[in-house]
């Protein structure tokens, strides 16, 4: 234990993770559901936290995802389904005997007790003996910055300082897994940019399982290994940052994820003729707007020929200059020209579509008149396509 | 300069007004400490101080032994307080985390202050007889413990609710029980609520007049019992009982001062959240 501490002194990375000395930390959830009453908070949930794993779950507020931590911790009770901490189901268990530490948001510092009480608090809850628990409280404080600060109340320090503490809470313990409820949402944004790394690095160093609830995409796509993504208390999606981003599996990942959204367009799918041939190019229609599928997804998306569709694509593969022969050109009309310094996010009417929205992520030279016509191109290899009744994306191989 | 006049005029008629509401408030005590020092033979008398005298206060301790009703109160006041204290901290805290019996029992337990207590006295005697507790302060004490159980439990249930619930779990998740991280966190953290119920609870039974006279004897009488006594067929011996109020005013004015920083932290502390 000593020793793995030490290791972690010296931020000797992955070695932890490599240490076979300590209980293995998946988290496993069965079909967990969590009601009040009448109100379902979350609904079968299934979802496996692998060992060392750092996975996000993401999703607007009040879908349940700080639920989810709360099961997983012992601090609310499961209505029905089974929550695992490696190979032990854990529903019964009491929150002091899972061994896995929690960061709140309102960081939950006690506030009649010093900083330096605040860390051993769990270590002397532990009946650990006083040396040690100074000796791990020293480490763990200086680990992340605040030894000078040990003999303060949590009322005398800042939001950045109180986050450290909290997070050296829950260090100090060394427990098999974190769980961090938006511990960033309370920190100013260059705090939380800095933040965000930190915690990255102490997870590669430490190799411990995280759980991070979070509402901020920008959190789950630099952060997670996996996210899953929550709504009304129902699992969306789960996979890799990117495969999530390039793969929607429906609608509302599709527009959660990222910021801008993707741009979702009802449109009606067709054959050039307008007939139902079973070969031959097929066209996404909407508005003034008519768009040749690329040959390769044709096949897939072929059996919405004649039918009402979703097309979706992102802001940024939408292009003020045609710089691939393969893009699409459609004309907008200029709602609104969003100058970000590294970028322009220009907002813009389809023509003959009414209240659709259209986002392009352009280079941050781009100028154009508000209520102007502008030409622009789509880069249809990233295009996407869901069914308009289930909002599930319609499968393509690539 | 007609602006400062102005300003000048204004003051002065709020102060006259504060002046006005704190002789109000203040002259009867003010009264009271004044006949306290005056012979019993002139303390009707509307002089301000007609004569000087502290046998009003040697007569009621060495005579009327007043120091044992003193005795008898502290012990009341005190014992009972820190009897019902706990209880109402414990069940002020599962109404408050729990939400034990839902809303209901919550009314419940106002309503029980609701009952005038004339109502109760009288069965609490009988049944006090049964277990030969009257006449002696042990029995004042558990129907003073009873009495301010609903009333403390509504005030630390309030000051429960104040108290974020993250706190509780992150003492559980460190390796606390619920009765560790209620020992531990809830209640340091509620201290001021703590120090607020114990003074009110204290005021209520030291200042509380029924059910001692009811429910003590002549040896046992607390305070307000005693002072009562002083009432002779000769009428009310109004500068004695001056002096035994001021006596009993006392502790109160120390203990309240003593923790006014609490009591005022305390009061609104559980107001606002």
């Amino acid at each position: 234990m000593i020793q793995r501490n030490a290791k972690i002194g010296a931020k000797n990375q992955n070695s932890a993770r490599q240490g076979g000395d300590r209980a293995l930390a998946s988290i496993a959830l069965q079909d967990v559901s969590k009601t009040y009453g009448k109100v379902t908070a979350v609904a079968d949930v299934s979802l496996q936290v692998n060992d060392g794993e750092f996975m996000i779950l993401l999703g607007p507020s009040g879908c349940g995802k700080s639920t989810v931590l709360r099961m997983i911790a012992g601090l609310e009770s499961v209505s029905s389904g089974e929550v695992f901490i490696g190979d032990a189901m854990v529903n019964d268990m009491a929150p002091k005997d899972r061994n896995v530490a929690v960061v709140f948001q309102s960081y939950a510092l006690y506030p009649h007790m010093s900083v330096g009480q605040n860390l051993a608090f769990g270590l002397k809850m532990h009946d650990m003996p006083r040396a040690e628990i100074e000796q791990r409280v020293r480490r763990v404080a200086q680990m992340l910055g605040i030894d000078e600060l040990l003999d303060r109340r949590p009322a005398a320090l800042s939001g950045g300082q109180r986050q450290r503490v909290a997070l050296g809470r829950a260090l100090v313990r060394d427990p098999v897994a974190f769980l961090l409820d938006e511990p960033l949402s309370n920190l100013d944004a260059q705090l939380r940019n800095d933040m965000r790394l930190e915690l990255v690095k102490l997870h590669r160093s430490l190799g411990r399982t995280v759980v991070h609830v979070t509402h901020d995409q920008v959190e789950a796509m630099t952060m997670g290994e996996r996210i899953c993504i929550l709504r009304k208390g129902r699992v969306e999606q789960i996979g890799a940052p990117l495969d999530v981003y390039r793969h929607p599996a429906n609608t509302f990942v599709a527009g959660f994820l990222a910021s801008p959204p993707m741009n979702l367009i009802p449109c009606q799918v067709a054959t050039a003729d307008g007939t139902k041939r079973e070969d031959g190019a097929l066209f996404i229609e909407a508005g003034s707007v008519r768009l040749r599928v690329p040959t390769p997804y044709t096949p897939a998306y072929r059996t919405y020929n004649a039918q009402a569709a979703i097309f979706g694509i992102r802001p940024e593969d939408v292009h003020a200059e045609p710089s691939d022969p393969g893009w699409q050109a459609i004309d907008v009309e200029v709602v609104a020209v969003e100058t970000l310094g590294a970028e322009v996010v220009l907002i813009a009417g389809i023509p003959g579509l009414e209240g659709v929205e259209f986002a392009a992520r352009l280079g941050r030279h781009y100028r154009a008149p508000i209520g102007s016509m502008q030409r622009l191109y789509l880069d249809l290899a990233e295009m996407h396509l869901f069914d308009p009744r289930t909002t599930m994306a319609v499968p393509r191989d690539m | 300069m007609a602006t400062r006049t102005r300003e000048r005029r204004g003051s002065i008629v709020t102060h006259a007004v504060l002046a006005l509401f704190s002789l109000y408030i203040a002259l009867p005590p003010l009264w009271v400490l004044r006949t306290s020092f005056v012979p019993e033979a002139q303390s009707y008398s509307i002089d301000l101080m007609p004569a000087f005298t502290l046998d009003n206060y040697v007569k009621l301790l060495v005579k009327d032994k007043f120091w044992l009703a003193y005795a008898d109160s502290l012990a009341a006041a005190t014992i009972s307080t820190l009897l019902a204290l706990p209880l109402a901290a414990m069940a002020g805290y599962a109404f408050a985390r729990y939400r034990t019996g839902g809303n209901a029992s919550r009314f419940v337990i106002l309503a029980t202050q609701m009952l005038p207590p004339v109502a109760i006295v009288l069965p609490v005697f009988t049944l006090f007889r049964m277990f030969d507790l009257t006449n002696s302060v042990s029995g004042l004490v558990l129907a003073y413990a009873a009495l301010n159980l609903p009333f403390l439990t509504w005030i630390l249930m309030g000051f429960f609710e104040g108290v974020p619930v993250e706190l509780e779990w992150a003492a559980m998740v460190d390796g606390a029980t619920v009765w560790r991280a209620f020992w531990r966190i809830v209640l340091p953290v509620s201290l001021p609520g703590l120090a607020a119920a114990s003074v009110l609870g204290f005021i209520l039974a030291w200042n509380e007049f029924l059910f001692a006279l009811v429910l003590t004897g002549p040896d046992t009488a607390t305070i307000p019992v005693q002072l009562a006594s002083l009432q002779s067929q000769n009428g009310v011996q109004i500068a004695e009982v001056s002096a035994g109020v001021v006596l009993g005013v006392v502790p109160l004015l120390i203990a309240s001062r003593f923790i006014q920083r609490y009591l005022v932290r305390g009061l609104t502390f559980g107001a606002i959240k």
